[in-house]
């Protein structure tokens, strides 16, 4: 008998309890919350998707182009810190950065949206220091608390984990590539974009599409900073179950936000495969 | 804060020094952190005094209704477990969580059994949004939402919705309001417009409910969105306030209650008032209830008496907190200096409360208001 039916059995038990987590925690919450998204008061059936559709398709629009044009901005200014940090001469400017940057990881989302609820406000800090300079009268400033704080938040909290990612695939490049095309005579931004850049290309994807997994996820800043309309999906999911006590309608939105999650999840695997046959 | 930690404090030297016999009256409480504070800080004291050995533990659930509905479904899950007793003895719930409580068996019939069952005569204690809780609940407090303004910017401020709407055309952005998302006064700042320009509240209130009295409401929705132009939208409860006390916003819908308390924190400019606009705008009481297998049914009851006796809803509900009291006011007045009294009443007379304070509507009404709102205003 070849000893490699309990070997099997072990790596069973082995991995039961994390199994067991998976399947009690995510799959079984999941196929309900699927289940509950079709079931009606008549049976199963498309009534909450057609609600879902008629109340909050501005609303998923709205999440998904704050979401992308978070992402964008996130990725611009991690490869401009990034690219800053591996490629900058100035060793004492680089050395702030370095220690700045990283700051606004240890912020929760719901602090950040504390914060900059009275940092953006139309008479906020912001716009006293700005006031107080002399460039503006205080009659024409402008409040940020609407998308344009969500996609602040979202950035200024991502922007740093982004950045760690970047850097530290950046600081792992061989130096030889750079320095034969600085010799060449590249130019800094140069460097920065046909030589660093694609060669980390794939860092950026993966750290991306989790910045987005984790803004999707976020109730506190929309709520805080922009509640009114149109939102974003999660406060529209929280307000399905607190105002009218109704899964359904909120399960549905959470396929949406699923199926956003999903589309970048595939994006991430791909990249990562690639990377892995590579 | 200070108070929140020495009254932590204060709880933990209670557990520590307690007998081992004691027993324990859990408290759960919707609403928000002042709700926990008051049970903790102010109540629990006194009950534990003529009570030696019992100590009282407060537990928040979260502020509108979501806590309601997080109570609901705890005791909801243990009645589908068929517990024997369940872990709460008290709580406290929003009016619109009273009618699903009573009809799903969830909490017991006890207003009867305790003396301070009669000093309420007030239709909120009898029905709640239109379901019938007679004998099941007891008032805690009633809260008003009322509209803030700031008479330095507002020299003469509209006194009803219809004037309102036309002042905030001619100061665009002045009126500001959290929409229906940020928290209730929004919501019933939306349902004192339906009562003004859709349908007689007492028929909303009431009921029953008939689908084709909510086409009657397209008008007011219609007027609605118009007028959101000219509004700024705040960032919740506290965020109006906040806009009032920074001068962004001139007026806007408030809870009465926060705006006092707010106000004498000195979180808000003294100079601010109230004023509640025809034809009326709502508010709700909280209430008390014992859940239908309560560990300890009789220290509830006990309890709730205490919690509504007009020396209680006196001091604390009405001078420490600035409610307007649960059970009828003229059973609070004799316990109450003028000053205090005076404080309370002085924006929003007693008259004034009286015929405009309205309730919101009931359940399938106000479901289909806000879904209303979501569709035609938001959309």
């Amino acid at each position: 008998m070849p000893p490699k039916a309990p070997r099997n059995f072990l790596g069973l038990v082995l991995i039961a309890p994390a199994l067991a987590v998976v399947v009690l925690l995510f799959l079984i919450p999941l196929c309900e919350a699927v289940l509950g998204a079709f079931r009606t008061d008549a049976g199963f059936g498309l009534e909450n998707v057609s609600k879902t559709y008629a109340l909050y398709s501005r609303d998923i629009a709205f999440t998904f182009v704050i979401i992308a044009l978070s992402a964008l901005l996130i990725a611009l200014i991690s490869v401009l810190f990034s690219g800053y940090l591996t490629l900058g001469t100035n060793a004492r400017a680089v050395a702030l950065l370095r220690w700045l940057y990283r700051w606004p990881l240890f912020v929760p989302f719901i602090v950040v949206g504390q914060i900059l609820r009275t940092f953006l406000a139309k008479n906020g800090l912001m716009n006293n220091l700005i006031v107080s300079t002399g460039a503006v009268s205080p009659m024409d400033t402008i409040g940020f608390l609407d998308w344009r704080g969500v996609v602040i938040a979202f950035v200024w909290k991502q922007v740093p984990f982004v950045t760690l990612l970047l850097a530290g695939a950046m600081a792992s490049l061989d130096r030889g590539t750079i320095e034969a095309a600085r010799n060449l005579g590249a130019s800094r931004i140069r460097l920065l974009l046909e030589i660093v850049l694609p060669q980390v290309a794939s860092t950026l994807m993966v750290a991306l599409t989790l910045s987005v997994v984790t803004m999707m996820s976020v109730l506190s800043v929309p709520l805080m900073l922009n509640p009114h309309s149109p939102t974003m999906i999660t406060v529209n999911m929280a307000f399905r179950i607190n105002a009218y006590g109704d899964y359904g309608v909120a399960n549905v939105l959470g396929l949406v936000s699923f199926a956003i999650t999903g589309l970048v999840a595939w994006i991430y695997l791909r990249a990562t495969l690639k990377e892995n046959i590579r | 804060m200070r108070n929140w930690i020495l009254g932590t404090a204060a709880a933990a030297l209670v557990i520590s020094a307690a007998p081992a016999v004691a027993e324990d009256l859990t408290v759960i409480t919707a609403g928000d952190q002042n709700m926990v504070d008051y049970v903790n800080n102010y109540l629990a004291p006194i009950f534990e005094e003529s009570h030696p050995g019992v100590h009282v533990r407060a537990v928040g659930t979260g502020p509108g209704d979501a806590g309601s509905q997080k109570i609901i479904e705890r005791l909801e899950a243990q009645k589908k477990a068929g517990k024997e007793t369940w872990d709460s003895d008290v709580i406290v719930v929003h009016q619109k969580a009273a009618g699903g409580l009573v009809e799903g068996d969830l909490i017991a019939r006890y207003r009867d059994d305790i003396d301070t069952g009669k000093l309420v005569t007030r239709a909120n204690a009898d029905k709640a949004l239109g379901a019938d809780v007679k004998g099941y609940v007891m008032p805690m407090f009633n809260s008003q939402t009322a509209l803030a303004y700031n008479p330095d910017l507002v020299k003469t401020p509209p006194q009803s919705y219809a004037e309102l709407a036309a002042w905030a055309k001619t100061h665009p952005k002045q009126f500001g309001y959290n929409g229906i998302k940020g928290g209730m006064s929004g919501v019933s700042f939306v349902v004192g417009w339906v009562y003004a320009f859709g349908q007689d509240a007492a028929m909303l209130e009431n009921g029953p409910f008939e689908k084709s009295e909510m086409d009657k409401q397209a008008d007011a929705f219609k007027k609605l969105k118009d007028f959101n132009q000219y509004v700024s939208f705040t960032p919740g409860n506290a965020g109006t306030l906040d806009m009032l006390s920074r001068g962004e916003i001139a007026m806007g819908p408030v809870w009465v209650d926060m705006f006092y308390s707010w106000q004498a924190n000195g979180q808000l400019p003294p100079n601010l008032k109230l004023l509640l606009p025809k034809p009326g705008m709502p508010g709700q009481p909280m209430y008390y209830a014992i859940p239908a297998k309560a560990p300890h049914a009789d220290l509830a009851r006990a309890f709730i008496e205490l919690a509504t006796s007009p020396k209680i809803q006196a001091e604390g509900i009405v001078k420490k907190f600035n409610w307007y009291p649960g059970i009828d006011a003229d059973n609070v007045k004799p316990e109450l200096d003028d000053a205090t009294w005076q404080k309370l009443f002085t924006d929003i007379t007693p008259e004034e409360l009286a015929s405009r304070g309205n309730a919101f509507p009931i359940k399938a009404y106000f479901d289909g208001i806000l879904e209303t709102y979501e569709r035609t205003v938001n959309n």
